[in-house]
C-alpha cells in the first residue's frame, strides 16, 4: 500500500513538472475562436495571466471595453461578432477539517471529489461609441459545487450593467449603472485563487446584522472616471446593502457609498518598475429595527418597508502594489491593510436580541506574492489575517470567535492561450483557521487540481 | 572662373551630391533593450504580428488591414523619405497613439520604456537595420494661413495631382482606380476615406497629414509627392483636406456630447 502511495506520488510529481516545465518553453498555440474578430489581441494583452487584468486591461475596461480607434461600436464590427463567454474549472477538489464538533466529541474529517465550480455565462462589449454592457449569469445547478449535495438552489444574474463612457468629453466621468463590483484594490472577480477569495472583503464581526460585503456585486450606481491611461482613478458607488434584514422606509433602502482612490507611478528602474498606491472606505445606514404585525395567536413579525432607526457601519484601508522587475511579467508584492467598525446595536442574537457590549471593530489585510514568470506561467502566495475586537458579551454569546487566518498558494500553467480562449492546469492548496474562543483553533485544508478554462 | 578651377568644381560636385545624400550609419538593435522588448512583443504584439515577425499572428487572417510584417521593415507611417527606414520617433508614435481604423491600439500604457525595448526587438526581423541607417527626417516648412485661397490653391493641387482617381471626386476613397489597388503583399488596399472620420492612421494633425503627403505610405501605393510638389503646396493641400471632412453632428446619449 505504501509503495502505491509512493508511486503514485512520484508520478503526480513527474507529471507536474513535466506540464509546468512545458510552460517555461512552450509556444503560443495557434487557435482562432470567434472572439478574435473583435481585438485580434491576445488574452495576455489585457490579462497578466488570466484573468488578473494588467495595466492594459485596466484601461480597456476602464474605458468601457474600447480600444477608442474608432472600431468599438457594434456597427462597425464585423457581423459575426457575439461577445458571449464563459468559464468554469472542473477537476478534483481535496478538504480536510479539523476539530468538527460531533456527538462523540471532536474529530478530523475529510473528503475529496470530482467536480467542477460553477459556471459563469457573460456577456460583454460595447452598445455603441459610448456605451458598454456586462451580463454575468451564473445558472443554479445541480450537484454543481465540490463536496456539495445536490442542490436547487436559483440561478442568479451575477452581475448586469450599462456604462456611459466619457461623459462631456472627458475620461473623469462615467458611470456604471445596475448590478456592478465596486472597485477594489484586488479585484476579486479576477483572482487567481479558487478555494479561497479574499475573506476580508466579506468579513463581517461577530453577530452583526450589517450584510454590507464590498466582495459581492451590488445593485446601485458607480461613477467613476480615470486618467488617460489609467494611472489614477477614483470610483463611487451608491448601493443597497444586499441582503438586509428588511428594507428601509427611505427613499433608498439601506445605503451604503464605497469610495476608491488609485495612483499608479512607473519607474525606470531595472529593479522596481512601478508602484501603485490607494485608499478606500465606505459608510453604510443600517436599518436595525421594523414595525411589526402579530397575528393573533402568533408571533410578531416585520412588516415590508418600515425599516427604521439606521446604525452606521463603516470600511476603511490602504493598499500598496509594488511591481518588481518588470510591468510585463512582474513580480508584484500587494499588501492591504483593512478595517471596519460596525454599530454595537446591530449585534444582535439568533432571536434578535441586542447582544452587543461595544461597537464591533476588526483589522485586517493580506499580503500577497505574484510571480508572473511569463504569460503561460505564474506562482502565487497569499496570507491574510484578520483581527476582530470583542464587540458581544461572552456571557450572551459563547464562544467568542476571534482571528482568522488563511494562506493560499497556486501554481498555474496556461497552456491554451489565444485571442478569447484559456485553458490551464491549476494547482492550489490553502489553509483558513480560526480562533473559535474556546480555545481551538479549527481549521480547513483545500487542495485542488482543476482544469480551469474560459471561451 | 578658370578651366582649372571649373574642372575641380565639376569634380568636386559628385563627391558634395554624394555626401549630401549619404545616409546616417546602420543603428543595429540594441541587444539588451531588444531581450526585455521579447517579453514586451510576445505578450501584447505576437497575435498579430507573430512569432517571427512576419506579420501572420494566428489572428491575422482576420484582421484588415493586415497586421504589419517586420521582415521587409517597410513602413507607412514615418518622417523619413519614401523608401527609407524610419526613425524611432516614428515606430514610437505609433505604438503611443496606435492607427485609428485599424485593430492596432495605443500602446501608450506600457510606457516608454517598454515601448523603447519593443522597437529594439521588432528591429531585429529584418536584416535592413543592420544594413541602413534611418532616414533623415523630412523639414516643416512655415504654414501658411488656413483661409479660402489656401484651400482653393490645395483643390487645384488635387485635381492636378489627380489624388481623386484613388480617393474620389469627395474624397470617400471610391476612386476609379480602386479595384486596381494592392499593397507590397499583394493585398487589396482601400484609400483613405477623408470624409467618415477625424482620425486618419499616421496621426490626425494637421501637420501629420502635411508628413504623409511628402513622405507617402511605403508598401501601399500612396506615393511621396516631394519631388512633384512644393512644400509650401503641401500645407495648401492639408487646408483643402481638412474641407472634405463631413462635420460629425452624433450626439451622445441624452443629447450631452461625449466628445470624441
Amino acid at each position: 500500500m505504501r509503495r502505491t502511495i509512493f508511486l503514485v506520488f512520484l508520478g503526480t510529481v513527474v507529471f507536474c513538472v513535466a506540464f509546468f516545465g512545458m510552460g517555461l518553453f512552450s509556444p503560443v498555440a495557434p487557435a482562432v475562436p470567434a472572439f478574435a474578430r473583435k481585438t485580434g489581441l491576445a488574452c495576455s494583452s489585457c490579462h497578466e495571466v488570466w484573468p488578473r487584468l494588467n495595466d492594459f486591461g485596466q484601461l480597456f475596461r476602464d474605458r468601457g471595453y474600447r480600444l477608442e480607434r474608432d472600431r468599438d461600436a457594434p456597427v462597425e464590427q464585423d457581423g459575426s461578432f457575439w461577445p458571449i463567454a464563459m468559464r468554469t474549472t472542473v477537476g478534483y477538489q481535496w478538504v480536510r477539517q479539523t476539530q468538527v464538533p460531533t456527538d462523540t466529541g471532536p474529530i478530523d474529517t475529510q473528503t475529496g471529489t470530482f467536480g467542477f465550480t460553477g459556471l459563469d455565462v457573460f456577456a460583454a462589449g460595447t452598445l455603441g461609441s459610448h456605451l458598454s454592457f456586462l451580463i454575468v449569469y451564473t445558472p443554479g445547478l445541480a450537484q454543481s459545487g465540490f463536496q456539495t449535495a445536490p442542490s436547487t438552489s436559483d440561478s442568479d444574474l451575477e452581475s448586469a450593467f450599462l456604462g456611459i463612457h466619457d461623459i462631456g468629453g472627458t475620461p473623469w466621468l462615467n458611470l456604471r449603472v445596475g448590478k456592478h463590483a465596486p472597485d477594489l484594490p484586488i479585484d476579486e472577480h479576477r483572482t487567481l485563487t479558487l478555494t479561497q477569495g479574499y475573506n476580508v472583503y466579506h468579513f463581517h464581526p461577530q453577530n452583526s446584522t450589517v450584510t454590507w460585503e464590498p466582495g459581492s456585486n451590488q445593485n446601485g450606481i458607480e461613477v467613476y472616471g480615470h486618467s488617460d491611461l489609467s494611472r489614477v482613478r477614483y470610483s463611487f458607488s451608491l448601493v443597497n446593502e444586499n441582503d438586509a434584514q428588511f428594507f428601509s422606509n427611505t427613499a433608498l433602502s439601506n445605503p451604503v457609498l464605497w469610495g476608491h482612490v488609485q495612483a499608479e507611478q512607473y519607474l525606470d528602474s531595472p529593479l522596481l518598475a512601478a508602484v501603485k498606491l490607494g485608499a478606500f472606505g465606505s459608510v453604510g445606514w443600517h436599518a436595525n429595527s421594523t414595525a411589526t404585525l402579530t397575528p393573533t395567536g402568533g408571533t410578531p413579525s416585520p412588516v415590508a418597508f418600515t425599516g427604521s432607526n439606521h446604525k452606521n457601519h463603516f470600511r476603511y484601508g490602504g493598499e500598496a502594489h509594488l511591481y518588481f522587475l518588470s510591468v510585463v511579467n512582474p513580480v508584484t508584492l500587494s499588501a492591504v491593510v483593512w478595517g471596519g467598525q460596525d454599530d454595537q446595536a446591530v449585534l444582535k442574537d439568533d432571536t434578535g436580541a441586542p447582544v452587543g457590549v461595544s461597537n464591533a471593530t476588526f483589522i485586517g489585510g493580506f499580503l500577497e506574492g505574484v510571480w508572473t514568470i511569463n504569460p503561460r506561467l505564474t506562482l502565487l502566495g497569499r496570507y491574510e489575517l484578520i483581527h476582530p475586537s470583542q464587540g458581544v458579551d461572552p456571557a450572551l454569546v459563547s464562544p467568542v470567535t476571534g482571528n482568522v487566518k488563511v494562506w493560499t498558494a497556486i501554481i498555474r500553467h496556461t497552456f491554451e492561450l489565444t485571442s478569447r480562449t484559456e485553458a490551464a492546469l491549476h494547482l492550489e492548496f490553502s489553509r483558513f483557521w480560526f480562533d473559535a474562543g474556546d480555545g481551538t483553533s479549527p481549521a480547513t485544508y483545500t487542495g485542488l487540481i482543476g482544469l480551469d478554462f474560459a471561451l | 572662373m578658370n578651366r582649372r578651377k571649373s574642372i575641380l568644381l565639376f569634380a568636386a560636385l559628385p563627391a558634395t551630391l554624394a555626401f549630401a545624400q549619404t545616409p546616417t550609419p546602420p543603428r543595429p538593435p540594441d541587444a539588451a533593450r531588444a531581450g526585455r522588448g521579447k517579453a514586451v512583443y510576445e505578450r501584447y504584439c505576437i497575435s498579430c504580428h507573430g512569432e517571427h515577425g512576419d506579420g501572420r499572428g494566428y489572428s491575422a487572417q482576420w484582421l484588415d488591414p493586415r497586421p504589419r510584417d517586420f521582415t521587409r521593415a517597410i513602413f507607412k507611417c514615418r518622417s523619413t523619405p519614401s523608401g527609407t527606414l524610419p526613425v524611432d520617433d516614428d515606430l514610437m508614435r505609433t505604438l503611443d497613439e496606435g492607427l485609428y481604423h485599424t485593430n492596432m491600439p495605443s500602446w501608450q500604457v506600457l510606457g516608454d520604456r517598454q515601448l523603447r525595448d519593443v522597437i529594439e526587438y521588432i528591429k531585429t526581423f529584418s536584416p535592413r537595420w543592420k544594413e541602413e541607417g534611418p532616414g533623415e527626417p523630412i523639414h516643416y516648412v512655415r504654414e501658411p494661413a488656413d483661409d479660402a485661397a489656401s484651400r482653393k490653391k490645395g483643390q487645384q493641387i488635387w485635381n492636378a495631382q489627380a489624388c481623386f482617381n484613388c480617393h474620389g471626386q469627395t474624397g470617400k476613397g471610391d476612386g476609379s482606380s480602386v479595384p486596381t489597388l494592392f499593397d507590397d503583399w499583394g493585398f487589396h488596399i482601400t484609400p483613405f476615406d477623408f470624409t467618415s472620420s477625424p482620425h486618419r492612421k499616421c496621426g490626425s494633425s494637421d501637420k501629420d497629414l502635411y508628413r504623409t503627403f511628402l513622405t507617402g505610405l511605403n508598401g501601399t501605393p500612396m506615393p511621396s509627392f516631394a519631388d512633384t510638389v512644393p512644400p509650401e503646396d503641401a500645407w495648401h493641400l492639408v487646408h483643402f483636406l481638412k474641407t472634405l471632412q463631413v462635420e460629425n453632428t452624433s450626439q451622445g446619449i441624452f443629447g450631452i456630447s461625449m466628445g470624441q
